[in-house]
């Protein structure tokens, strides 16, 4: 084997350095670069005209957002309270929707189908849509008067727009993470829920006892692909609400591109951004520990 | 590989069984009434679409006359094309050629350089627009389809996805035509590539979709309606036409139709690619 390697080195070589190079160009120019340069933007006032000349200032401009700039504070509590609430539906909805794809003999991949569909749908397209159905005079408002409710504000009223769009937003990516967790259940040996059925384990029991924990590899993706999805919101914000009404609904990365591509406060822009990625990589490091999978198979 | 589809977890009762299925389809309902609205309501003329009635009053085809004629939707759906196709074909080369010399080669620092390819992955794109799009005005790039474009050259999904994929190919085939005297790069696309073509049909699908669907970074490249993806368009024509719902739905329906229409044809990689990024993930 190792004199083969010797002998078929060289052709070999050419072939790497061929596909390698241009790759790693292309990741060094339109990916280390921007990040760096993201990073870096952060602690000079950076000179758009002349951008050599740019200034050194340390951490002036985290402190001028972490201190009196109200609209980082209100997109701040805006991005957390959403990740919140749609971590906080998602993750037991799609749980529930797994197990019960997992066990039925029929129909499965009809279901997956359907669910899946809003997947692969633009989200551009869908907040469109989503804007008639929540429209005060809409069929979500009629279904609601209909079963005796009253009518709810939805994306037009500042209390209720962050639930909606976490609403839809659920609705978008829901089916992804079925299908994610529906693959994870099915790859847990059958010979963990004879043993179960043989200790007289009820069907509660079991998914506490011998599901939760199998699948806790799976469930752990599937909570941090949510949590980042959701901290970095950003196009069904801007189309459904542009932010509003009255900021209910301006995210992190919309105070981002704005404050940057239409304000020019560069400095302050990448600073949020900065303490955006430090808050994502903390909260995935978290998750990864928290719900660490207490047993292998 | 994963059989999702076949087996059967518990042999459940037939009351399991019955709210299984009740769950779902509840579920199935949720996820496509919105959508089946949508294209009812893009046959509808503009009084049909304000009234809480499933089926259209008298059926139409203006909507998607008007969106075609009056707001360039031709332009759009070329554009879309246009950026899609490329970027696609662009990622399948870069992943299955990336992917096969980081599975087979050996090389010093190939662990650590793989490293730092998906370290890429952790960082959020809210870090890199900004001076992604100073690199893109630095290029002349802004407002011009090839921009968006040359963003999505590479994947660092794409890579991650076929190295795992081809590392399960067996060496021995590998070997046996080098004895033979292939050169590398025919072993790559005459006894590589045709092994994976299962993994690759899942990337393309994944990263035309990504494409065509995507929104934020064309949204800020393209500022001209001549230049304009889809997406970008679809959303335009909200802040043109505030109340115009049954224009929206027949220009919802033309930016969906097509990739429904895909996603049906090869859900099966749909599911797979996602089962596996579980799996291995």
């Amino acid at each position: 084997m190792a004199s083969l390697g010797k002998v078929l080195r060289r052709p070999q070589l050419r072939f790497g350095v061929g596909v390698l190079v241009p790759v790693a160009a292309w990741y060094i120019l339109f990916s280390f670069r921007p990040v760096l340069q993201g990073l870096r933007m952060a602690v000079i006032d950076y000179d758009l005209l002349n951008p050599s000349a740019s200034q050194f200032v340390g951490l002036e401009h985290f402190r001028t957002i972490l201190t009196g700039y109200e609209l980082f504070w209100v997109a701040s509590r805006n991005t957390l309270a959403f990740a919140a609430m749609l971590n906080a539906g998602m993750i037991p909805l799609a749980l529930l929707l797994a197990h019960c794809l997992a066990n039925v003999r029929r129909g499965r991949t009809f279901y997956q189908w359907a669910l899946f569909v809003p997947v692969v749908v633009s989200m551009a397209a869908m907040a469109l849509l989503w804007r008639f159905l929540m429209h005060p005079t809409g069929i979500l408002n009629s279904v609601l008067v209909a079963v005796g409710l009253g009518p709810s504000g939805w994306l037009t009223s500042p209390k209720t727009a962050l639930p909606a769009l976490a609403m839809i937003e659920l609705w978008k990516a829901l089916g992804g993470n079925v299908v994610i967790l529906t693959a994870g259940l099915l790859a847990i040996p059958v010979e963990f829920y004879d043993a179960a059925r043989v200790d007289g384990a009820g069907p509660w029991q079991t998914f506490w006892r011998v599901t939760l924990p199998l699948l806790g590899h799976t469930l752990k993706l599937v909570g941090v692909l949510v949590l980042i999805g959701s901290l970095q919101t950003y196009t069904s914000a801007v189309i459904l609400t542009g932010g509003g009404p009255a900021r209910a609904t301006y995210m992190i990365s919309q105070f981002v591109v704005s404050e940057a591509l239409v304000n020019f406060r560069f400095g302050l822009a990448a600073a949020a951004a900065s303490l955006l990625f430090v808050v994502i990589f903390g909260a995935t490091l978290a998750q990864l520990r928290l719900v660490r999978a207490r047993w292998e198979y | 590989m994963i059989e999702v589809g076949r087996q059967c977890r518990r042999r459940s009762g037939v009351l399991g069984q019955a709210a299984a299925h009740a769950v779902l389809a509840v579920a199935a309902f949720c996820a496509l009434f919105p959508l089946v609205w949508m294209a009812l309501g893009s046959f509808k003329t503009y009084h049909d679409m304000l009234l809480p009635r499933l089926l259209p009053g008298t059926w139409t085809l203006d909507n998607y006359r008007e969106i075609v004629t009056r707001i360039g939707f031709g332009t759009a759906f070329r554009n879309s094309a246009f950026v899609a196709a490329p970027s696609t074909l662009a990622v399948l080369a870069t992943s299955a050629a990336a992917g096969y010399v980081f599975a087979k080669y050996r090389f010093w620092g190939k662990e650590v350089l793989f490293a730092v390819l998906l370290s890429t992955m952790m960082v959020p794109f809210t870090v890199v627009v900004v001076p992604l799009f100073i690199t893109m005005a630095d290029l002349g790039l802004v407002n011009d389809l090839r921009g968006v474009i040359v963003t999505g050259l590479c994947s660092t999904f794409g890579i991650f996805l076929m190295r795992q994929t081809i590392e399960t190919v067996p060496n021995e085939y590998i070997d046996a035509a080098r004895i033979d005297g292939a050169g590398e790069a025919w072993i790559f696309v005459r006894v590589v590539v045709p092994m994976v073509k299962a993994a690759l049909a899942t990337l393309a699908v994944f990263t035309f979709l990504g494409s065509w669907d995507n929104y934020m970074w064309p949204s800020i490249m393209l500022k001209t309606a001549d230049n304009q993806t889809l997406p970008v368009v679809i959303a335009g024509i909200q802040q043109l036409y505030v109340v115009r719902y049954h224009l929206w739905s027949a220009g919802s329906m033309l930016t969906v139709v097509p990739v429904m229409a895909l996603f049906t044809l090869a859900q099966r990689h749909f599911v797979r690619g996602l089962a596996l990024a579980g799996l291995k993930g």
